[in-house]
């Protein structure tokens, strides 16, 4: 067992973790943060995507121990209280999700990807980043519409 | 973008009211539920397809600190588990009968929740491991020593049906568990005998998943003073996993509460109960404490619930002009480790002449078992293997023998005037513009200019191909359903019903109803379906059952809450009930000033004593019904791919899609289902297989590594187009929606991609068509000599 430290969504927080402990079971587990999913067990849906140190990382594959001083961003997180960021306003007006489980991780990698990418983003951009986050219910149609217009809205707010 | 809403009434793209706790992480999934002082359990899966437990040592994994206990197959009979009960049959008045045609009974074993004497799957249930956390209860899983005494497995379904195939019961005299005869063989046979042309395919129509982002997870608790088992877990449906439960743990059914909040898809994958939703409550029983299991994907992989795998060969007979005389064959499904579910071999057979006009019709249909995942429906099960059969053949016909594809399918397609339409199985297609549909389909997808697109991809050395499909879906499903609403005086309505939304935006649509009827603000309904103390009835979501039924007992409980309120207002307002009119949520006198809001009046029925009985108390009506017809929704794709023939790759140049609905009650989630139906049917058809290795029956593909999910980045934006015929067996004109986006998929994609592949002759392809199918397909049809090759 080992102490980490780090600043969650703001707040400064302190965890006891195991060495194998991840980084997600960290945020569910530990801080009963349960936006972010755990979709699978190889790395490869995006459903546990949260921004590490100000980039998208997939929180299943981030050891916590290795975690410390660090400053995470979960979907909890992404907005102050009460507010919506454009990227999950989008989502919602464009029926970027059905069930919904995806979501959060669809929306923190959105946001690492317009970071990247920056704000005008064309489909095939979208349709090739998006490689590392599946979604079994929308077909992905309005996740690609939603993030082109989130990806444009936030250069309006910035 | 679907357009802004104009109103919250019926026909509009309301925003969903679901979305704000999901897109801020703030929704409540199975594995979300944590309980004070919980366990956590781990299931021990067989390693072997086929095998005999010999014994099972659990010594050396008890003494592991932090275990808890190791439960087997022996503690589950001794503790007197029954088995899960299934039912192999839709219930469905509407669906076709099937028995052996032999007379025999059909052979159904009993299937517990653990492996009780042989494991029949890689991946079925052997012990279930309860430990302070999950670490521990993996490691002594590892600890458990099976002494199994592995058995020869088939896996693919043409062979287990051999007779000589390793037989997974002995007390069957083989692993064909139903054989029937659907249709009629003489008539067929003699419509055979007088064609001008017979085309032919044998195809299978391979094992997927249905692959849910969210894994399975469950929690159980047990209450010794009241001897209550509440188990959370998401699921199709509340009611049915509560009284499948209660049987299972042999107690009666108010002994048992099921809840659950979002479900994270289903797809059919989670519309029956899972042996661990028995094992989980079991468990905390025996723990004296609650016991979680969270699914890990590769357990998913191996122990969801799969879907289709159908062997098929199929003969259709035409005649000179073109004209469909008859259609015959045979068709074998797979149900996996236990006969649990016929239904999508059921459902499938009896609508394999889909919506075209077929004099006679013949088939053979088998369930077979075999040393895979059991099988049960996964979205509109049965329904696509078919269509894209039936589109095949068609297909087929046209390259073989010279007809125009689109020709062959306006000859033959049933006309309006021709409904109500009996089909030669005898199912009953109600009513439709079938032909306007592929009208409809075929601008959209500009078939007309096709050939030029074809030209220009010639010039960038790509091969273009478009291919065209009509379907036909029977919606059936369990066919009772119940509602019921009550007006709160405080301005809030409740509405319980017996579906539940697994991602299909109830709050939303249902709450659109309540708006349309009652004129109550849609943010003022609250839907309540995942608890079973409080939702007593319903059938739970499946076969596009949820609106269609939904929408009746909602309007029937609605209508019950005006007429009510009308006898309540009258006294309210002190005149005849006959004067008043219930308009935009408020009753009103004709020809007066008077009113009463609809809220006003629920006050007035808690308050006034001296109210006749039946209008007292709260403003609440229910309804609950059974519905015994089935219902049909149609439409037509069109899909065009690009192959570049050199690789074998392929893109998907254009997607188009026609459906019809009846009356579309929110058009934006009406086109989102079928966005992510068209992803799932394209899925199949291009690159998901469960692949068991024959000899081994290994599942080769466990892990989102091996089993290839579709992602962004294979599909174009696609052009989806709603149409509203209203469906006459309908009291609102509804037809469901959310499994016509992937029924015609498969066999649109596959005839788009054969007709890219024309150049070289290639007369088929089979699912999923891979980059290494098509690269082949091509080498062997320019390897082969010209007379063998159809152009
Ligand atoms: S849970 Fe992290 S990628 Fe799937
Ligand atoms: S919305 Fe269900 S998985 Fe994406």
């Amino acid at each position: 067992m080992a102490t980490v430290s780090l600043t969650v969504n703001g707040q400064r927080v302190s965890a006891e973790v195991e060495g194998r402990t991840l980084l997600v079971q960290l945020l569910r587990e530990h801080l009963r943060l349960t936006g972010t999913h755990v979709g699978c067990d190889t790395s490869q849906c995006g459903c546990c995507t949260v921004h590490l140190d100000g980039k998208g990382v997939k929180s299943c594959t981030v050891l916590a121990a290795s975690c410390e001083g660090a400053t995470v961003t979960t979907i909890e997180g992404l907005a102050p209280e009460g507010k919506l960021h454009p990227m999950q306003e989008a989502f919602r007006e464009h029926h970027a999700l059905q069930c919904g489980f995806c979501t959060p991780g669809m929306i923190m990698s959105a946001v690492d990807m317009v970071r990247r990418k920056g704000n005008d983003l064309d489909e095939h951009t979208v349709r090739e980043q998006l490689e590392g986050n599946l979604c079994r219910c929308t077909g992905y149609h309005n996740i690609v519409k939603a993030i082109q217009a989130g990806a444009a809205a936030m250069k309006r707010k910035a | 973008m679907s357009h802004a809403a104009r109103s919250t009434r019926i026909g509009e793209p309301v925003r969903r009211r679901e979305d704000h706790r999901l897109i801020t992480g703030a929704g409540r999934f199975s594995d979300d539920v944590t309980l004070p002082g919980q366990a956590y359990a781990v299931m021990l899966r067989s390693p072997h397809a086929h095998a005999r437990i010999r014994a099972i040592d659990s010594r050396n994994a008890l003494a592991l600190p932090g275990v808890i206990a190791v439960l087997t197959g022996a503690d589950l009979r001794s503790d007197g588990l029954k088995p899960i009960p299934y039912n192999p049959f839709t219930l469905h008045p509407a669906d076709i009968r099937m028995s052996n045609s032999d007379g025999s009974p059909p052979f159904v074993a009993p299937c517990y929740s653990m492996a009780v004497d042989r494991a029949r799957y890689v991946g079925e249930i052997v012990a279930v491991v309860i430990a302070q956390t999950t670490p521990i209860a993996k490691d002594a899983a590892e600890a458990v020593d099976v002494d199994y005494e592995v058995l020869p497995a088939v896996t693919r379904t043409v062979a287990a049906a051999q007779p000589d195939a390793p037989r997974l019961w002995d007390d069957a005299s083989s692993n064909v568990c139903l054989d029937a005869d659907v249709g009629a063989k003489d008539a067929t046979a003699a419509a055979f005998a007088r064609a001008a042309h017979v085309v032919k395919i044998e195809t299978w129509i391979q094992r997927v998943t249905g692959v849910p982002m969210e894994p399975r997870a469950a929690v159980g608790e047990y209450d010794a003073a009241t001897q209550r088992y509440t188990l959370h877990a998401g699921s199709g449906g509340a009611v049915r996993l509560k009284t499948d439960l209660a049987k299972i743990l042999g107690v009666p059914a108010k002994n048992v509460r099921v809840l659950m909040d979002d479900v994270g898809g289903n797809f059919g994958t989670r519309g029956m109960i899972y042996p661990e939703f028995a094992l989980v409550p079991w468990a905390a029983r025996r723990a004296g404490r609650p016991v979680k299991w969270t699914c890990e994907r590769h357990e998913s992989f191996l122990s969801d619930f799969q879907g289709r795998d159908l062997a098929v060969t199929a003969e259709l007979a035409l005649d000179a002009q073109g004209t469909f005389l008859a259609l015959r064959g045979s068709n074998i499904g797979n149900s996996g480790g236990h006969p649990g579910s016929f239904t999508p071999l059921q459902k499938g057979v009896e609508i394999m002449s889909s919506l075209y006009r077929m004099p006679a019709a013949h088939f053979r249909a088998r369930s077979v078992v075999s040393n895979t995942a059991p099988t049960r429906p996964y979205r509109s099960s049965g329904r696509p293997e078919v269509m894209y059969v039936m589109e095949r053949l068609i297909d087929l016909a046209a390259s073989e023998f010279g007809f125009d594809r689109v020709e062959l399918r306006r000859r033959n397609l049933l006309k309006q005037g021709e409904l109500p339409y009996t089909n030669p199985f005898g199912m009953i297609y109600d009513s439709g513009d079938y032909h306007d549909a592929m009208e409809k389909a075929l601008k959209l997808g500009d078939w007309a200019g096709f050939p030029a697109r074809r030209t220009e991809a010639r010039r960038r050395g790509r091969r273009r191909g478009i291919g065209i499909a009509n379907y036909v879906d029977t919606a059936t499903g369990a066919p009772r359903e119940r509602a019921e609403i009550t007006v709160h005086p405080d301005g809030r309505v409740d509405l319980v019903i017996g579906t539940i939304s697994n991602g299909q935006g109830h709050e939303t649509s249902f709450a659109q109803l309540v708006n349309e009827w009652l004129g109550v603000p849609i943010d003022n309904v609250r839907l309540i379906t995942g608890d079973t103390d409080i939702v007593k009835v319903g059938g739970g979501t499946h076969s596009g059952r949820s609106m269609r039924m939904g929408s009746v007992v909602i309007w029937n409980s609605a209508r019950e809450i005006i007429a009510k309120g009308t006898r309540i207002a009258a006294r309210l307002l002190e005149s005849d009930p006959s004067t008043l009119r219930f308009e935009n949520g408020r009753f009103r006198v004709e020809g007066a000033d008077r009113s009463a809001s609809l809220f006003e009046v629920a006050a007035a029925a808690a308050q006034l004593g001296d109210l006749p009985e039946d209008l007292r108390g709260p403003l609440a009506a229910f309804s609950d019904e059974t519905f015994n017809i089935a219902s049909f929704p149609y439409g037509c794709h069109v899909c065009e791919v690009e192959i570049d023939p050199e690789l074998g790759t392929l893109e998907i140049a254009r997607y188009s899609a026609v459906d019809d609905v009846g009356r579309a009650v929110n058009p934006m989630i009406i086109h989102g289902q079928v966005h992510g139906g068209i992803a799932q049917g394209v899925g199949q058809a291009l690159m998901e297989q469960c692949y068991y290795d024959p000899g081994t029956g290994q599942l080769l593909t466990a892990s989102f590594m091996d089993y290839s999910m579709p992602r962004a980045d294979n599909f174009p934006f696609f052009s989806t187009e709603i149409t509203e015929v209203p469906c006459t067996t309908h009291p609102l004109g509804m037809r469901p929606a959310g499994e016509g986006g992937t029924t015609p998929a498969l066999g649109v994609f596959i005839n788009a991609v054969v007709d890219a592949l024309a150049d070289y002759g290639v007369r088929h392809v089979e699912m999923p068509a891979t980059p290494e199918r098509i690269w082949r397909a091509i080498r062997d049809a320019r390897a082969a000599p010209p007379a063998g090759r159809a152009r």
